[in-house]
């Protein structure tokens, strides 16, 4: 029993000395470059040999795969088929033309009519347009994260091994130092912007504001591991004006606000979230309505509006797409910020969803559970791209101007531009929106009949 | 697949990717009945759902001899109906354009003829006319149905002539049906054409 007490202090000692060293490099290497936003560039180099990793391993899969004679699907992210953009009365009206000549103003049932519904049929059976959309990309080579590979099989021991090697690291290393950062990082600003929140209004307020804001996104950047390339900064947003961006995930709040000052927009929440955003808007004027509130859209474009117009406050941050879209495609952006009269900064998100996949499903996973996803995949790479701003034009409505920014925002980070509401996630396909196509051709056949039966 | 491909040069991929959209439909079973399409949520609100999935399993469609309805059916079988929507190609002859024009209109023909005796009659037609005009909740039976009848006449006038007041017109044969349906270009139309693939843009 006397032997045991020397070995328990010394482990005691071992433990405590490799606590410190770890605190030290961490602070050295992450926390004071976030403070004064340079880097050493270590995460570049990370990145660069996870993606030699991730090709050997890809390479042994598809080299198994081919001894065993396993079927190897590579999947397809956009679509299989190529819709007809036309509606439905243009592609009736244009059969019956080429057909028996008739003259249009007297069409009635024709047999052909029966072809575009057919063929729209076919085409939903071979592939279905939303639900493709909202769950995560899948990936044609591997990254050594099983949630993400279907083809995951026993191919070979150095590939397991391999695999487990990644779970140890990713989880009994990584995790523990990113949850360390985060706890930092959030608990720096909750308690810096109270204390800014002190000082009297003027210039230095703004300055160390400005500074604290930018020094906690900078260490929760780093507490994600996110590799982040920006292009274009000569358009970042500036005050007066609104930033607005495609949506994948909370994170992209984080990506942006590490690279510049924004006021932020949001519903008041409860717990941990409702605690920081109180203490954010003691430090610099942000925009956080109540959940009542948020349902009376005259209420929120009047507060938006009073902001904007205040030239001295900041660039207000809007998603508007409103939900989280998983990264391959824009969805339908909501008119009201840009009913607003305000510049228009988009910026363009891309996600590279080799190293960790950055969608949210909201309906699959909560908010927890989706930061610890996060904080064991390898790291969070992406590219923002800030595009030059645009000012809704004299003939232009707000919803030809959203579909302008959208399109370039989707052309920008080569994402597909999609029509259809994001709230579809949610809820089953607007009915009516279907329905319409129905009573559209029925109205063509009956109502042109009844014309015809009265004269 | 062998016997599939002197007909078309679909590739292995969309192959591969009909294959997954058969799994998917099917849970992972080998063969696909009626019941499997009822999850496709945009197919709910196509008028002629009905007809279209019974399509599916039409033998005549399958090119099986025998008639009637299958109950169940392998991704062969899914193949061959979706051959139906393939694509023109650019080097084929009179012949084989022909031929490939009347399969079209045959597939679309056997969705008329639901009793399979070869011809369309009137109530065929009113069926038919009735499933594409149900989305309007506010149109009347009758309405359809002299719709219908209309059309049938017109119909009969294409295609035989004058009428004398005792004759009756027996239905719509295949003959008539492609009559119909001359001048309209539907090699061009009917079909589903696959979109070519591009790769996830890279961000570094």
């Amino acid at each position: 029993m006397f032997l045991l007490l020397p070995f328990d202090s010394l482990v005691v000692n071992l433990l405590g000395i490799s606590i410190t060293v770890l605190f030290t490099l961490l602070l050295v290497f992450i926390i004071v470059p976030a403070i004064f936003g340079v880097s050493f560039g270590i995460r570049k180099v990370y990145m660069k040999t996870l993606l030699k990793i991730f090709q050997w391993a890809t390479l042994r899969i598809e080299r198994g795969a081919k001894e065993k004679n396993h079927p190897l699907y590579k999947p397809y992210v956009n679509g299989i088929i190529a819709k007809e953009p036309m509606s439905l009365e243009e592609e009736i009206k244009e059969i019956r033309r080429s057909g028996s000549g008739k003259s249009l103003d007297a069409p009635e049932f024709e047999l052909s009519d029966i072809f575009y519904f057919c063929r729209k049929g076919i085409e939903t059976i071979m592939d279905d347009e939303v639900t493709k959309r909202f769950s995560a990309e899948e990936l044609e080579s591997w990254n050594l994260l099983s949630r993400t590979n279907y083809n995951f099989q026993y191919i070979s021991l150095r590939l397991t091994v391999l695999w487990g090697l990644g779970v140890l690291i990713r989880y009994c290393f990584l995790l523990p130092l990113r949850v360390a950062l985060a706890f930092t990082g959030i608990s720096l600003l909750v308690t810096g912007t109270t204390v800014v929140g002190y000082l009297p209004n003027g210039r230095c307020k703004e300055f160390l504001s400005k500074h604290v804001h930018l020094m906690c996104y900078r260490i929760c950047v780093r507490a994600l591991t996110a590799i982040i390339t920006y292009h274009d900064r000569e358009n970042r947003p500036r005050n007066g004006g609104i930033c607005v961006a495609n949506h994948t995930s909370p994170i992209d709040v984080i990506i942006l606000a590490s690279d510049g000052y924004y006021a932020m927009v949001g519903q008041v929440h409860g717990g941990l979230m409702g605690v920081i955003q109180r203490a954010m808007v003691k430090a610099c004027p942000h925009v956080w309505f109540e959940r009542s509130e948020v349902k009376d859209r005259h209420l929120v474009a009047k507060r938006l509006t009073e902001h904007v117009q205040d030239k001295s406050k900041l660039p207000i941050l809007i998603f508007p797409e409103g939900t989280c879209i998983n990264n391959t495609s824009v969805m339908m952006f909501k008119k009201g910020s840009f009913e607003i009269g305000a510049t228009v900064y988009p910026v363009a998100i891309k996600y590279d969803p080799q190293f960790g996949d950055a969608f949210w499903n909201s309906s699959k996973y909560g908010m927890v559970t989706y930061l610890l996803r996060m904080m064991t995949s390898w790291a969070i790479v992406c590219s923002v791209w800030y595009l030059p701003p645009m000012t809704r034009q004299p003939e232009e409505d707000a919803v030809q101007f959203a579909n302008r920014v959208k399109s370039a925002i989707a052309r920008q980070g080569g994402l597909v531009d999609l029509l259809w509401d994001g709230g579809l996630k949610r809820e089953k396909v607007k009915d009516t929106f279907k329905e319409e196509q129905q009573k559209l051709y029925s109205k063509m056949i009956v109502g042109n009949h009844e014309d015809r039966s009265r004269s | 697949l062998s016997a599939f491909s002197p007909h078309s040069p679909v590739t292995s991929e969309q192959i591969e990717h009909l294959h997954r959209r058969f799994k998917q439909l099917s849970r992972d079973q080998l063969t696909i009945r009626k019941e499997n399409f009822d999850s496709i949520p945009d197919l709910e609100f196509n008028p002629i759902r009905g007809k279209i999935v019974h399509a599916f399993f039409d033998k005549r469609n399958l090119r099986q001899e025998s008639d009637g309805l299958a109950d169940e059916i392998n991704f062969e079988d899914f193949l061959t109906i979706m051959s139906y929507f393939r694509p023109i190609e650019m080097n084929m002859d009179e012949e084989q354009l022909d031929r490939f024009r009347k399969e079209k209109l045959k597939f679309l023909f056997h969705m008329y003829d639901s009793d399979h005796d070869g011809k369309i009659t009137l109530q065929e037609y009113r069926n038919v006319v009735e499933e594409l005009l149900s989305g309007n909740p506010h149109l009347e039976k009758e309405s359809a149905r002299s719709i219908a009848d209309g059309a049938m006449m017109e119909a009969a006038s294409i295609c035989v002539g004058q009428m004398g007041p005792d004759q009756v017109y027996e239905g719509i044969t295949f003959d008539d049906f492609l009559k119909m349906w001359q001048g309209i270009d539907i090699e061009t139309k009917m079909h589903v054409r696959f979109l070519t693939m591009e790769t996830i843009a890279h961000c570094y």
